[in-house]
């Protein structure tokens, strides 16, 4: 796991490649990669690439990059894991070719070789890479089905530029920051700025999924090759075979054996939920020992339901492993809170707990973590598996009445204004309530697009929702040919919209800073493939029957636990600081709350990097 | 088989000024790949010139709908076109529907205050519908981004081109004497005097003439160029600078430009809206080091080693620029090379083979 950065100079006219723009490029990703650091610019020098490195498979000086092979004219600088490297390289083996490291990156240049940009079909795992091919003269640049690790480009005519951070594109010190309003509105949409905008014009995500090649004419159009909804819709036709709760089993199983590739012990992230206690009984189903466990606590929560560390700690018991659980408190929080800030890449609601979580991990010395993240999206874990479509179902009659929603979301807004105690977003119920897109930015909205005016310039809110167009962006995460089935539908918003803007994209940053490389086997083509169809899944209820995964199922407390939710006291916290406490945890408002401050921490002002 | 281009553009062949230049330039280079180019012009003759091979320009006609007819026309009988290529913003409208029509590709051209002033919705609705932009600038790039929802990697840049004719060389004798220039250090602007130009910093530079005189008692600034703005720079050179300091030569040639630069001791244009500003290149491929203005397109026309660019509202550290590139003597014309027509006729062959990859406008038809 690492931090990757390059720079290609296209054009002729372009200026040779700074070496120093690289050096400030890897300084800002320090955090990503403390084992080492390399830099390389062609003999030509219109292509340099960086590289920060954490060093988790073969930790010899073969595994260092940038990387060369068939006598330099292939370089690549590769950030991530590729679980079935050992498989690959058996693969190009039998077909001639050499190795002369244990490394997945050499592995990375010789599939290249052999099967040009199509070779990311071929790869399990996470990664984000740049790999430039001298004969060709053209540079690749890739990103994992699901994205899981990022990689963020910019282009200015001239020369394109690449990073696993977009702040390291502005510490580089030739990208603009001209704020994008498509993502700042996006943000105050869906709390996390959505692909393949940043917060800022120049800077795009290169989407999950995706390839980009850049020429002499530079970047071309990017080339997607893995679609979820398009993956669900052939699951879904596929025969069943047998039992789906052996299925499931088998597949929890085949992905966890997967993601415990490494030279260096992994450890879990575990909380009270099911999804982590499923992934450490079937690390110790698999026979790994003297697994470390960290848990989460919040000193708010002691003694209620939220604390999650006492069922935590029963778990990890069953299954022998060793416990840390680390009690965070405000004042840690308001400690960290400049760190963190400067950490978040992109401005997100989230990643609160997983910047604690891998804290506390790696103040126990540990580099790899397994984590839970995205089962709720691939077992129906979410309200909304349930919401989503129920509202659809409901009001879509009434979404024939052109002009019905709009009437009733501004007399509701009236009676709203007036003080009748609702929920800010209930006045657009019957306008977005009654189609897939409209439902699901309701559910997952932070504010509604007709709220945008309050909290930002009008202009601005204007510009940023005509680029962004954010119903007909939801809407297209369902476009896979083939109608699918409620379940499927919502497995496809959650994983390519919430999971991959949200959750994966804190979950790199917050733990990267801490250098701590978070493995996800829930969120892998592979496992997704080899999952049962949707209504199977939703027909066994998935979520529950996860617990059932490990050879020793997960003890019956945990399975009863009543649902709290996802928490942290962040809300309260804030609100406390400014002097207005609250009572309960609303979790809504407090996104709001935190939504605005982390805006105000100043993403487009020139201290931005 | 061959491309072909229908090209509508404002001027081209038989006329002056940088965007027709461009135009030949682009439409020359790829010509010699081997595309046909059928030229509609609203200004401009081209009789009697002998145009490269399989280009043609049509007889320019002004109005509007004289040429948007023949614009039709012309598509239709030079059928089947892949590629319309559209000079100016302005005529994109019927460069979108002509390529919609033949379902072929629309590629439109800017070159720099068209985009960047023109903000209609209109003229947004046109430019995201291309399936290529160029564009002269990086600059221009940046700004045409920042207000239209076009993907990043449909809006490419295909900087100018120097021409031949410009290279390092002895002036010819006597050229100082003809033109009454003393014997101290030229500085030297070339471009038109027009009041709707007026960002290009003549005044700036009149203003610290005085200071360098301090350092250059014999220093002269030379003036090519004519236009509607020119009595007006004239009086303001009078109250500016100190007499005869600066020296208007009116209009200059094309041809003998090069000697001009060759005469001169540094190219000094602190113009603040260049779209490209060719004029630095023409003058740093003649061996001047350059002095230009922060904004526009300047950067991309001032190679770093060949000089400086300063902000001219600051006349201190204009001063300051012009004694100090003065002191470095002449520029490497190396760093020109890029920009020549070999690396520009490439580099706009591999922009239209890029755009001919795409595939066509599925939808064709009104």
């Amino acid at each position: 796991m690492c931090g990757i950065a390059g720079i290609h100079a296209y054009l002729d006219v372009s200026p040779r490649v700074d070496r120093g723009e690289i050096v400030r490029m890897n300084d800002r990703m320090k955090a990503r990669g403390p084992d080492g650091s390399g830099l390389w610019v062609s003999d030509d020098g219109r292509t340099g690439f960086g590289h920060l490195r954490l060093a988790i498979i073969d930790l010899s000086e073969g595994g260092a990059q940038p990387m060369h092979a068939s006598d330099g004219r292939l370089t690549i600088t590769f950030n991530g894991e590729i679980y079935n490297y050992r498989e690959l390289k058996a693969d190009l083996q039998s077909k001639g070719r050499r190795f002369r490291s244990e490394s997945d990156t050499e592995v990375l240049l010789q599939l290249y070789d052999e099967y040009g940009a199509d070779m990311v079909r071929r790869l399990r795992g996470m990664f984000a890479f740049g790999l430039w091919d001298a004969g060709k003269r053209t540079l690749l640049l890739a990103r994992d089905p699901l994205g899981i690790k990022p990689l963020y480009w910019a282009d200015d005519g001239w020369t394109v530029r690449f990073a696993s951070q977009a702040k390291a594109l502005l510490a580089g010190g030739a990208v603009p920051r001209d704020p994008d309003p498509a993502g700042i509105v996006g943000f105050h949409l869906f709390g996390s700025v959505p692909e393949p905008f940043t917060v800022w014009r120049s800077i795009h995500t290169l989407p999950a999924g995706t390839t980009l090649t850049v020429d002499a004419t530079g970047p071309g159009t990017p080339q997607p090759y893995y679609d979820v909804a398009a993956a669900l819709t052939e699951r879904a036709t596929r025969a069943s075979n047998g039992d789906a709760r052996v299925q499931l089993a088998e597949a929890v199983r085949d992905s966890v054996r997967h993601h415990l590739v490494a030279d260096v012990p992994v450890a879990v992230f575990l909380s009270a939920g099911l999804d982590s206690g499923a992934l450490l009984g079937t690390m110790a189903g698999l026979g790994v020992r003297d697994i470390t466990a960290v848990t989460l606590a919040f000193a708010e929560f002691k003694g209620l339901a939220q604390d999650e560390a006492p069922l935590a700690a029963e778990v990890a018991a069953r299954y022998g492993a060793r416990q840390i659980v680390r009690t965070v408190d405000r004042a840690e929080f308001e400690r960290d809170l400049p760190a963190l800030l400067d950490a978040m890449d992109l401005p997100t609601i989230d990643g609160i707990n997983t910047w604690f979580v891998a804290k506390a991990a790696r103040e126990a010395g540990i580099k790899v973590a397994l984590s839970g993240l995205g089962a709720d999206e691939c077992f129906g874990g979410y309200p909304s598996f349930t919401d989503v479509p129920r509202s659809v179902h409901w009001l879509r009659p009434m979404s024939w009445l052109p002009g019905l929603g709009v009437l009733a979301r501004h007399g509701l807004s009236a009676a709203r204004a007036a003080g009748l105690g609702l929920h800010p977003k209930a006045p657009g119920v019957l306008q977005y309530g009654g189609d897939w897109a409209g439902a699901y930015l309701l559910r997952r909205g932070v504010y509604m697009p007709w709220e945008l005016d309050e909290v930002l310039d009008r202009e601005l809110v204007e510009e940023g929702l005509r680029r962004l167009a954010p119903l007909s962006r939801i809407a297209a995460a369902l476009q896979a040919g083939a109608p699918l089935g409620d379940f499927d539908r919502v497995a496809a918003l959650e994983t390519a919209l919430y999971m991959r803007n949200q959750l994966l994209r804190d979950a790199d940053w917050a733990g990267m800073s801490h250098s701590i490389e978070i493995r996800v086997p829930y969120v892998d083509p592979f496992f997704l493939a080899a999952l049962p169809p949707g209504e199977a899944l939703a027909a066994m209820n998935a979520k529950d029957a996860v617990a059932d995964v490990p050879p020793q199922p997960l003890p019956d407390s945990i399975r009863h636990r009543p649902k709290t939710g996802f928490s942290t006291p962040v809300g309260r916290w804030l609100r406390e600081a400014a002097g207005t406490p609250s009572s309960g945890i609303d979790f809504s408002a407090a996104s709001r709350d935190w939504a605005l401050s982390v805006w105000r921490a100043g993403w487009a002002g020139p201290a931005a990097a | 088989m061959a491309a072909r281009i229908l090209a509508l553009v404002g001027d081209c062949y038989g006329a002056r000024g940088g965007i027709a230049r461009y135009n030949q330039d682009l439409f020359e280079a790829l010509a010699e790949g081997g595309t046909e180019i059928v030229i509609l012009p609203r200004l401009g003759d081209a009789a009697g010139l002998a145009l490269p091979q399989g280009v043609v320009q049509k007889s320019a006609i002004f109005s509007r709908l004289g040429f948007s007819l023949a614009a039709f026309g012309a598509a239709w009988r030079h059928r089947p076109i892949d590629v319309v290529f559209c000079g100016h913003v302005f005529m994109a409208p019927l460069a979108f529907a002509i390529a919609r029509l033949l379902g072929a590709r629309y590629w439109l051209q800017a070159h720099g205050t068209d985009v960047w002033k023109d903000r209609r919705a209109m003229a947004r609705r046109m430019i995201e519908r291309a399936d290529l932009v160029s564009v002269v600038s990086r600059e221009t790039r940046r700004i045409l981004l920042a207000w239209v929802d076009l993907p990043p990697e449909r809006a490419r840049v295909l900087p100018d081109t120097v021409q031949d004719v410009f290279t390092p060389g002895q002036p010819p004798e006597g050229l100082r004497e003809r033109l009454q220039l003393g014997r101290g250090p030229i500085l030297l602007t070339v471009g038109r005097l027009a009041a709707s130009e007026r960002y290009k910093g003549h005044e700036a530079v009149f203003s610290v003439l005085g200071a360098l005189r301090e350092n250059h008692p014999d220093l002269v600034h030379v003036v090519a160029g004519d236009g509607d703005d020119r009595q007006r720079l004239e009086a303001a050179a009078a109250v500016l600078a100190p007499a005869g300091a600066v020296r208007f030569l009116g209009y200059v040639p094309d041809a003998e430009l090069p000697d001009l630069y060759r005469q001169a001791d540094l190219y000094v244009m602190p113009s603040t809206e260049e779209g490209f500003g060719i004029v630095y290149l023409e003058a740093a491929a003649c061996g001047l080091r350059v002095v230009g203005g922060k904004g526009g397109g300047t950067a991309d026309a001032i190679p770093d080693r060949v000089g400086v660019i300063v902000d001219p509202a600051d006349r201190a550290a204009l001063a300051a620029a012009i004694l100090g590139e003065l002191g470095k003597g002449r520029a490497d014309p190396a760093a020109v090379e890029p920009y020549r027509r070999r690396h520009f006729a490439a580099a706009a062959r591999a922009l239209l083979a890029r755009l001919l990859t795409q595939p066509r406008r599925i939808r064709s038809g009104i």
